[in-house]
This record gives C-alpha cells, sequence and structure tokens, in this order.
C-alpha cells in the first residue's frame, strides 16, 4: 500500500434542514467546499465514493452532476451508520494501492423528512419484527452496564453534558447549546434508562474530503497533510447466551485491526471521534477499542476523563449526540473533525498537540449477533 | 407440529404459536445450538445440511429490559422489550415482555415463553413474548 493522505475537507452543516435544502444540495455544498479547501478543480478528481443510507438510488450521481463530477466512476455505499466510513475504507485501498491520486468521498443523509420516531433495523429481521429499535437495544445495554459495573444514571447522562459543551465551539453542529446534568435527567424518556438527550437526533446534513496519494499532494500543490493511517472494517459475530451485551468484541476486534494497521497502539491515540449514536453507546465502545478500563467508563467520563483539557479527549466536535447524526453523513464528518484537530484548525474545541486522532462508527444490528459493520479510522498529523 | 395452521405464527420457521415454541438449529458436527435457525454453523461453520431444526427451552430469566416511550409510526408504545437468556443451550434472544405489573420486572426474573398479539390493533399475527413464570 502507499500512503494516503487526506487533502482537504467540507461540511454542509448539521440540522433539520427545510425542504428546499435538498439531499443534493448539501451533498453538493460539502464536496464543493473539500475540493475549494484541497485546492482542488473538478477534473482533478479521478472517483467519487459515496456513503448514505436513506438517499435513494444514484445518490453520488445526483450530487456529482451539480459539482462537474459527472464521467468519472461513481459507487455508492451502504453499511447503515458506518457508510459513509465504509466509503472512506474503499477509497483509501483504491489510493494505496495506486489505482488513483485524487478522489472525493462525501457521506450525505437527509432524515429530517422521511424518518419518524427513530431508526431500526429492516423490517424483516426478526428483532425488528418484535418492535427493537436501536434506543431500546442501547437502553438495554444502559441498564446491564449499570447492574454489572454500578455505574449511575447520572455517570452515564455525563456523555451527554460533556459533549454538549464540545459542540459550543462546532459550528457545523446541530446543536451549539449546553446542556445540563438536570436537562439530561429530566428529559421526556425514550427507552428507559434512556431520555430525549441521551439519544442522537434526527438529522440532515453532509460531510466530504478529498483523499490523495503522495503523487496526488504534488498535484495540488499540497506541502503536508494528515496521513490516513488506515481504515478498519469489521463484522458483527453470532453471540451465545452466556457473554456479556456489553463486552464489545466488534469493538475490540475493529481496534485491533485499526491498531495493528496503524503501527499504534490504543495508548498512541490523542482524541477519539467516536459514536454515540446513545450516551451509553460511548462508555461501552471505548472500552471496547480499549482506551478506557472495562466498567470505569461511565466513571471516567463523569470525572471529566474524556473531556477536552482531560487526558483522553473524546468527540471534540460534540459527537452525534450533539453535531447531529445523519446516519451517512456520521462517518464523514468524524474524519472532517480529525483533519481539522491534526490541522490545528479546530477552533474553541481544539485539541491542544493532537497529533494522533482515532474515529469509530459502528451501523446497524442483525438479530443474533453484536452488531453489523464496524470502522476504525487512524489518522496522524 | 400442532395441528393448528402455522400462518398464525408471524414467522413459522422460528415460532409455532400453539403450544408455544421457538425453533433454533442444531448442528449435528459439533452439537452447538443457534438462534434464530442459520443455514451454516456459527461455531463450526459445518453447512445446512448438517442443521437440525431444535426446540428450545420455553422458560428463561430477564437479562436486561426497557420500557419504550417512543418508537416509529405502526409500533403503539410504550412496551417492554428484553433480552431473554434461556435456560438451556446457551442462547439469548430479543423479545417482548407481556403480564407484568408495575413496578415490572427486575433482572433476574423467571419468565416463560409465550404466543402474543403484540402490534396493537393488528391481531392478523402472533409473535412470541415472555411472560411471568
Amino acid at each position: 500500500m502507499r500512503q494516503v493522505f487526506i487533502a482537504g475537507a467540507g461540511m454542509h452543516p448539521f440540522g433539520k434542514h427545510p425542504p428546499h435544502v435538498t439531499f443534493e444540495k448539501m451533498g453538493a455544498t460539502a464536496v464543493s467546499k473539500a475540493l475549494a479547501d484541497a485546492g482542488a478543480l473538478p477534473r482533478d478528481c479521478e472517483a467519487l465514493y459515496v456513503g448514505h443510507v436513506f438517499g435513494g438510488p444514484v445518490a453520488g450521481q445526483r450530487i456529482a452532476a451539480r459539482v462537474g463530477l459527472s464521467g468519472i466512476p461513481i459507487s455508492n455505499h451502504e453499511n447503515y451508520c458506518a457508510s459513509s466510513a465504509t466509503a472512506l475504507r474503499e477509497a483509501w485501498i483504491a489510493v494505496g494501492a495506486g489505482l488513483y491520486d485524487v478522489v472525493v468521498v462525501a457521506g450525505i443523509e437527509k432524515m429530517s423528512d422521511r424518518i419518524k420516531g427513530g431508526v431500526r433495523p429492516d423490517p424483516d429481521d426478526l428483532d425488528a419484527a418484535l418492535g427493537f429499535i436501536f434506543a431500546a437495544g442501547h437502553a438495554l445495554s444502559a441498564r446491564r452496564y449499570m447492574h454489572d459495573h454500578g455505574a449511575t444514571r447520572e455517570q452515564i447522562a455525563a456523555v451527554v453534558v460533556k459533549n454538549h459543551a464540545h459542540s459550543v465551539y462546532n459550528p457545523y453542529a446541530q446543536h451549539q447549546t449546553e446542556v445540563s446534568l438536570d436537562q439530561v435527567l429530566n428529559a421526556r424518556p425514550i427507552a428507559d434508562p434512556l431520555g430525549l438527550l441521551d439519544c442522537s437526533p434526527i438529522s440532515d446534513g453532509a460531510a466530504a474530503v478529498v483523499v490523495a496519494s503522495a503523487t496526488g499532494l504534488r498535484k495540488l500543490k499540497i506541502r503536508s497533510a494528515p496521513e490516513l493511517r488506515t481504515c478498519a472494517l469489521v463484522s458483527g459475530t453470532y453471540q451465545r447466551g452466556d457473554v456479556d451485551v456489553n463486552i464489545e468484541d466488534i469493538s475490540h476486534r475493529a481496534g485491533v485491526m485499526a491498531y495493528e494497521g496503524a503501527g499504534l497502539g490504543p495508548d498512541d491515540i490523542d482524541f477519539v471521534e467516536m459514536h454515540d449514536c446513545f450516551s451509553i453507546a460511548e462508555i461501552v465502545r471505548l472500552e471496547g477499542l480499549g482506551f478506557l478500563p472495562r466498567g470505569q467508563g461511565a466513571r471516567l467520563t463523569a470525572e471529566g476523563y474524556t473531556s477536552i483539557g482531560g487526558p483522553r479527549p473524546v468527540n471534540p466536535s460534540g459527537g452525534l449526540l450533539s453535531r447531529g447524526h445523519p446516519v451517512g453523513a456520521t462517518g464523514a464528518a468524524q474524519v472532517c473533525e480529525l483533519y481539522w484537530q491534526l490541522r490545528g484548525r479546530a477552533g474553541g474545541r481544539q485539541i491542544d498537540g493532537a497529533r494522533t486522532g482515532l474515529a469509530y462508527c459502528k451501523g446497524g444490528s442483525v438479530t443474533g449477533t453484536d452488531g453489523a459493520s464496524v470502522t476504525a479510522v487512524v489518522m496522524v498529523a | 407440529m400442532s395441528a393448528t395452521p402455522a400462518t398464525e405464527s408471524f414467522r413459522p420457521d422460528v415460532f409455532r404459536a400453539h403450544p408455544p415454541a421457538l425453533f433454533g438449529s442444531a448442528c449435528t458436527a459439533c452439537g452447538k445450538v443457534a438462534f434464530p435457525p442459520r443455514s451454516a454453523c456459527p461455531d463450526c461453520g459445518a453447512g445446512e445440511d448438517l442443521q437440525a431444526t431444535r426446540e428450545l427451552s420455553a422458560k428463561g430469566t430477564v437479562y436486561s429490559f426497557t420500557e419504550v416511550h417512543q418508537a416509529p409510526p405502526g409500533l403503539p408504545v410504550p412496551f417492554l422489550l428484553s433480552y431473554v437468556t434461556l435456560d438451556s443451550d446457551n442462547i439469548r434472544l430479543i423479545a417482548r415482555l407481556e403480564g407484568f405489573e408495575p413496578p415490572g420486572p427486575v433482572i433476574g426474573t423467571p419468565v416463560r415463553l409465550a404466543a402474543a398479539f403484540i402490534d396493537g390493533e393488528d391481531v392478523s399475527q402472533l409473535k412470541f413474548a415472555f411472560r411471568p413464570q
């Protein structure tokens, strides 16, 4: 594999946008901004990789037609909430293999006009037929985590307070306001013990990055750029009845693949963009990755260990809980945040001296397994 | 098999309504049981011709539970969803809990399999749920 770099990043703000802010318009904005950030013209781009879930047929081609990227190879990738991280992996493989020197990866989702009451697995999945929705799955995880580790509801809610505090400084975030612990604890119940603020919102938005080889950087006249060191991807496996549902073997395996691919260990990672689709998810997934000790994540979060300014900052962007979670766009948005942090361009949420970042996505569920898709991206300044 | 038409179950391959029973796949190569039934053993990889249908234990315990208060259209709320660990075959599954009075279940509550109309007004399909033993 050749070295692969991120040459530019761009986002359309996340939020609940009116109907005229279409899927195509958001995607075109993010792609255009990423190209401009990289100093690239459409004719410099050799392929477009798009991640989305609810965007309909040929989503990438609909965006490409608006931004002058028509004619090149375009592929659309669906891995639920890991969709655009999966698209990034395909781009990383192709550029690393020497097939292309400059490509674009975009993640886009328009949810506010087509998703009501929360997301769930495909209706043919057995769990979905019984009423499984993702909020319920994470509530089951939270109750068991509290039972097994003596964690408190307040400690789990601390994830929400922290991530909202971070996103005050993120102009692309859906929520840019702090919330108090009392607001989290007293929010309307969704699936107990989780309330409304423990759940990432339904969101619209888009994010894009330009991926380049060293040759591509020279073509774009970029002297140095963060290296996309690895893009790990694993799928879930069958879980037996005596396995702790919070053991997060799928996260552990993604972490091992990422650390081996990057030639680094969890202690070398300065900060993490974590898939906090629900508050408890941030805790158990960080533990699965080996970033926090098992059973200690809730307590450490409440103590500020994962806050900006703490020893191991997590979700400086605000995470999914506060930046918002347009599902197919989230992976690309995390990679934008890694890029901005590693370039020292993250403004009021900048982590001092950030050299190495990891972005984690988990997408979907399959009955009887510990998940569908997990990605772990490592980027080095 | 029951004389009752299998069409009463929402998924006859995994659930029989009368009397209630869940079906897994038992691998005749390694002996492990999986739910829902698989075309290949998730443990040893043995193929479909080596997977036999197995009726699972109708008893188990609540491993975790949640009361769901918000769901997409078509799913009446509130309802109780749980992980139930079956008494045999090393199986844990997602299932509704039915028939619990306040204050509701706790982790470790013993439960037994039942057939239930869990889709509110829709009584066209019997699905599985667990009730207090």
